[in-house]
């Protein structure tokens, strides 16, 4: 999906901050909004003809347009596309001077400007985690989410959707537990659409992971350009597979895992980052 | 009435999100959302029931919305089948209003109003034809081949569009929908699609909309005279509007008007207005009452219309007018009998073609 934004800033006729927020920390915060003014500035002296332009700063890329006696600015990797975060700085400039710029102009509070700033700066990643019933989806889920697992197998209905509690490759991720039982197999088309990342869990078992093939075929039919990963859940069963087999016969990428064991949580989450980094990469060369 | 309502969509990334409820105290949990999804996941039906968590209730959800659900929480006393004209009526409602204008989404006002929106009318399903490129190149090669196997009509439409991809079921769902044409298995094999309607979109005079204007708003009846004659019959040399010019004609209005009220009619909004203002000339307010869309919504309708010369305010008397009257008009198409008569003559057609093409025709037209 999009990119990061790493912060927001606009400042008004008198250079002062009219807004700002950041998503993640960056260079020190007084010397910015220093250099920020000097480069309002600066820019009443050009004519950006509403275009939105870009300087390389540090390991930093300043977006920044000017409009009427606004002047914008996001604060991005230098690394992330180009062309998204122009689009989104011609999303939150229209958003501004269509709904919020008369109140920066009356000094008056921009109610609601931030939740649509997060509509428009936040990283999003979809993370789908499909399989058959009772193979661990949500097991993994808890895990990820460094959850204490209940006591009681309670199976999921539908979909449950959570947040993971910390970003991952600086993007919120959010994690889509699909309901394995087979009478909820017409909503999984559905419910992949759009992940970044779609996570197929297997018990280990030859019998799951011979079925988990016409998992790996719905998904690259129905999100093509999704990063798909195996995983081969239940190591700790004397009848597992290994994860090399699992991979071999899903012929995807496949790691282990013992979702009821806390340790694996950080590898867990590693793969999960290695997969979006590698979906954006591959992205980025199409 | 429903005791209860909200309206959720399925986004892509957020999951189920509840836009709107009322009372603003009705929780819903992700499972009740889920199970509600499911249901209309499983069927085709617009309206499901079912009872969860200790509600019963009764959904809805059409293709026009895709990912939304209006959810009504009935009472202990409610009938769904004595009700569920009046709640799939409400759920289009809110549904269109969202589309429109979320902001003015007040359900406890639908609800205790009972505003209620019908479902596409046979007009609007007409004007999908023209908002379907490939749909409106298969009706004019229907045109001439008025009964054509499916397999050809593939390939043609193939070849016309050059790109393998091009989807035949999509192209000819418009025309099935409307009823202007059956797809069906003739002998075991060979699916073929039969002409059975034809239709002309043009605009009309506003007829019934003038005749009432000289009752109910005299004060405009003369200048709103002049408006249509001006469009219709100009003073020479100016050409007024010919819907029967042949569409090679290079002053034919068809081609490039047809596209423009296809959109008018297709757009649920503009043609409740339109249907307002065919009886007489309205007031926003008066259109807002007759259609339990706010004002703000019909305002944007209207001036929409405005662009494409449908319709015209008075400013004085505030009062809004039809201008020309957009029609999609449905009509026997006489001229496939003798091209049937030819095709079975060529052996084009096989003799229990042409026969299940004439009971096709006589089901159709006899009523």
């Amino acid at each position: 999906m999009s990119k990061l934004i790493r912060s927001v800033y606009i400042l008004g006729q008198e250079d002062d901050v009219v807004f700002s927020k950041e998503y993640a920390r960056s260079e020190s915060k007084s010397d910015l909004v220093e250099f920020l003014v000097n480069l309002a500035q600066f820019l009443k002296s050009v004519d950006l003809e509403g275009q939105t332009e870009f300087m390389n700063v540090s390991i930093s890329r300043i977006f920044y347009a000017q409009r009427d006696m606004f002047t914008f600015v996001f604060i991005a990797d230098k690394a992330d596309d180009t062309v998204q975060i122009e689009d989104k700085m011609t999303q939150l400039v229209d958003t501004f001077m269509n709904e919020f710029a008369n109140l920066a102009t009356a000094k008056q509070p921009l109610d609601g400007f931030d939740a649509k700033v997060d509509e428009i700066a936040v990283t999003m990643v979809k993370v789908a985690i499909l399989g058959f019933a009772g193979v661990g989806k949500t097991t993994t889920l808890h895990l990820l989410r460094g959850e204490t697992l209940p006591l009681v197998h309670d199976p999921t209905i539908g979909v449950s959707i959570k947040r993971l509690p910390e970003e991952v490759q600086n993007a919120n991720i959010v994690l889509w537990d699909l309901a394995g039982q087979s009478r909820f197999s017409i909503l999984w088309a559905k419910m992949i659409a759009n992940a970044q990342v779609v996570v197929i869990v297997t018990d280990s078992t030859l019998e799951n992971v011979l079925r988990s093939k016409k998992l790996v075929s719905l998904v690259k039919e129905e999100v093509p350009e999704a990063k798909v990963i195996g995983i081969a859940n239940k190591q700790d069963l004397p009848t597992a597979l290994t994860p090399e087999r699992v991979g071999q016969i899903l012929a995807i990428p496949t790691y282990e895992l013992v979702a009821i064991d806390i340790s694996y949580r950080d590898r867990l989450i590693q793969i999960i980052r290695k997969a979006i980094l590698e979906g954006k990469a591959e992205t980025r060369a199409a | 009435m429903p005791e209860a309502a909200f309206v959720v969509q399925l986004d892509d990334y957020h999951g189920f999100v509840v836009k709107k409820r009322y009372p603003s105290t009705l929780t819903l949990t992700e499972k009740a959302l889920n199970l509600v999804f499911y249901e209309h996941q499983k069927g085709v039906e617009e309206i499901q029931e079912l009872e969860v968590e200790g509600m019963r209730i009764a959904s809805f959800t059409a293709d026009a919305y895709p990912g939304w659900t209006v959810g009504f929480v009935l009472g202990s006393d409610e009938v769904l089948d004595s009700i569920s004209k009046e709640i799939s009526g409400m759920g289009r409602f809110m549904l269109e209003l969202m589309s429109q204008d979320p902001e003015s989404v007040d359900i406890a006002e639908i609800l205790e109003k009972k505003s209620t929106m019908p479902s596409l009318a046979e007009e609007q399903l007409c004007a999908q034809i023209y908002l379907t490129p490939s749909s409106a190149l298969l009706l004019e090669r229907l045109h001439t081949e008025v009964v054509e196997s499916t397999a050809k009509l593939s390939m043609w439409l193939k070849s016309q569009v050059q790109a393998d991809s091009v989807d035949l079921v999509e192209a000819i769902t418009p025309l099935m929908d409307s009823g202007l044409v059956k797809v069906e298995m003739v002998g075991k094999t060979l699916e073929t699609a039969f002409l059975l309607k034809d239709l002309f979109a043009y605009r009309a005079p506003p007829v019934e909309s003038f005749s009432k204007a000289e009752v109910v708003a005299p004060g405009v009846a003369a200048e709103y005279r002049e408006y249509i004659s001006k469009f219709f019959s100009p003073e020479p040399p100016a050409v007024g509007y010919n819907p029967t010019l042949p569409i090679d004609d290079p002053n034919s209005p068809i081609l490039e008007d047809r596209e423009k009220i296809s959109k008018i009619i297709s757009n649920t909004v503009q043609y409740e207005v339109l249907k307002s203002l065919r009886e007489r000339p309205r007031s926003v307010s008066e259109i807002s009452e007759h259609t339990a869309f706010p004002e703000r919504v019909i305002q944007n309708a209207l001036w929409a219309m405005e662009a494409e010369r449908i319709a015209a305010h008075f400013e004085k008397q505030d009062v809004w007018v039809l201008i020309t009257d957009p029609r999609m008009e449905v009509f026997f198409p006489e001229y496939v009998l003798p091209v049937l008569t030819r095709k079975l003559e060529e052996r084009k057609v096989n003799s229990d073609t042409a026969r299940r093409y004439l009971e096709l025709l006589i089901q159709t037209w006899s009523e």
